[in-house]
């Protein structure tokens, strides 16, 4: 009996899919670690990692897998997640990058899914157009906590499969220009942020389930476009209007005719 | 060296499709898919962008074959490429399942073609790709001068994705 035998209905041949899979996953923090501790329980070989922080003591609220312990000397966050994955994953293939996603496209290219857990709405539509070019699945998930006076807080949250020519954030309305360019005149002064464990576990959670169903052909005909509304307070994951209302429409973001590198040369590539 | 070449699952509907409608006196259908290029350490990755159909017009009468293209169908493709600065695929299918692979006389019809586009366009690959019902297999080449190579890898993107092996690593 394989250790998989109980998720053996994703496919007669769905430990070797598994294996064979790269996930890359960018941003290890809250919502990011829990990617990477249920890629890994569910057999997932390729591991690409990346995150410029260490572990801080305010991170340990919700970074899964990280412990007191890491925090003295502080650890990488992709440390962490390598030794969630060594720690569950036979013969693992792991690339860690301790720095910005930026410096790691070469490797992002060889991911067959690539999930966001980023804060910034600037690297969340640059992560999403590199994705396009290279006609890889983006999922991006993301959370905030708000402030509603007498009423308490309100946490609400997103979770999207930005699939190549399919409506994209833009597309879902959560990258916009006023929030790019809101975001760009506070740079550097963004401050932390309300992040909680359980709802970045739940994103999470139903991000994974869509990796799975990206890899595996478990049932018929599942979505293509995704757009989950995460409600916190009522504990629910229910789809957005727009879900419906876009399934059949054409990205105007995103040609399919702005695919690969324009910057490419196959003289210089065959001279190197 | 090795090539993955990537295809948007609609895409290769949309090629399939094509590529099934008879046509008025040839036996079977040709076209091009142009690509976009991008690499990552020694693997080429060779990204569908569209499909072209061979207008109806610009075929031969030839019995010999399935197919035999005139002159302004390649004309086109090689003013496509070097207008887009794409990459452009001959594409064809010989149906059944599983891995396709070419004849001796596709193989002799692309030796002749391909190498008039890395003339052209030597900026970035082009080839030819022969499809089954589930499968597809290619030849790229580097170089005018050089001999074709086999894409190793190719990447359906759907739901769900799919990926197989072309040929050698």
């Amino acid at each position: 009996m394989s250790r998989y035998d109980r998720q053996s209905f994703l496919g007669k041949d769905s430990d070797d899919v598994l294996h064979g899979a790269t996930i890359g996953a960018v941003g290890l923090g809250g919502g990011g670690s829990h990617i990477v501790q249920q890629t890994a329980h569910l057999g997932i070989g390729g591991h690409l990692h990346i995150d410029p922080d260490i572990i801080a003591d305010t991170n340990t609220n919700r970074l899964v897998g990280g412990t007191l312990k890491d925090l003295d000397p502080a650890l990488p966050k992709v440390n962490i997640a390598e030794r969630m994955v060594r720690g569950l994953v036979d013969n693992p293939r792991i690339k860690s990058i301790n720095g910005s996603w930026h410096t790691a496209l070469n490797d992002l290219k060889t991911c067959d899914v690539i999930i966001g857990a980023v804060d910034s709405y600037i690297e969340r539509e640059q992560l999403e157009r590199f994705a396009r070019r290279h006609l890889i699945p983006y999922i991006d998930i993301g959370m905030d906590v708000h402030d509603i006076g007498a009423n308490g807080f309100l946490i609400g949250g997103q979770i999207i499969l930005s699939m190549p020519g399919k409506p994209c954030l833009r597309c879902c309305g959560l990258i916009t220009n006023e929030r790019l360019t809101q975001e760009a005149g506070k740079y550097g002064a963004a401050g932390s942020r309300p992040q909680v464990v359980w709802s970045n576990g739940v994103l999470a959670s139903t991000a994974v389930g869509i990796i799975v169903q990206l890899l595996t052909a478990w049932f018929i005909n599942p979505p293509n476009f995704v757009f989950l509304d995460y409600d916190g307070n009522l504990g629910t994951v229910t789809p957005n209007a727009r879900m419906k209302l876009l399934a059949n429409k054409i990205c105007p973001h995103h040609p399919i005719t702005e695919v690969g590198d324009s910057l490419f040369d196959l003289r210089k590539f065959v001279a190197r | 060296m090795k090539a993955h070449f990537k295809i948007t699952g609609a895409l290769l509907a949309e090629v399939r499709k094509d590529l099934a409608r008879p046509h008025p006196f040839a036996f079977e259908r040709v076209g091009w898919i142009s690509v976009g290029a991008s690499q990552s350490g020694d693997c080429i990755y060779l990204i569908a962008r569209s499909y072209q159909p061979v207008a109806d017009d610009d075929y031969l009468p030839d019995d010999s074959v399935g197919a035999m293209m005139g002159p302004e169908a390649i004309r086109k493709a090689l003013q496509s490429s070097r207008k887009e600065r794409v990459g452009m695929f001959h594409v064809h299918t010989h149906g059944g399942e599983g891995l396709p692979g070419f004849s001796g006389l596709d193989l002799r019809e692309m030796a002749k073609f391909v190498p008039n586009f890395l003339q052209l366009s030597p900026r970035i690959p082009h080839g030819a790709l022969v499809l089954s019902n589930d499968s597809i297999f290619g030849h790229y080449w580097l170089s005018e001068k050089s001999k074709f190579q086999i894409i190793s890898e190719f990447f359906e993107i759907g739901m769900p994705l799919k990926k197989w092996k072309g040929g050698y690593e």
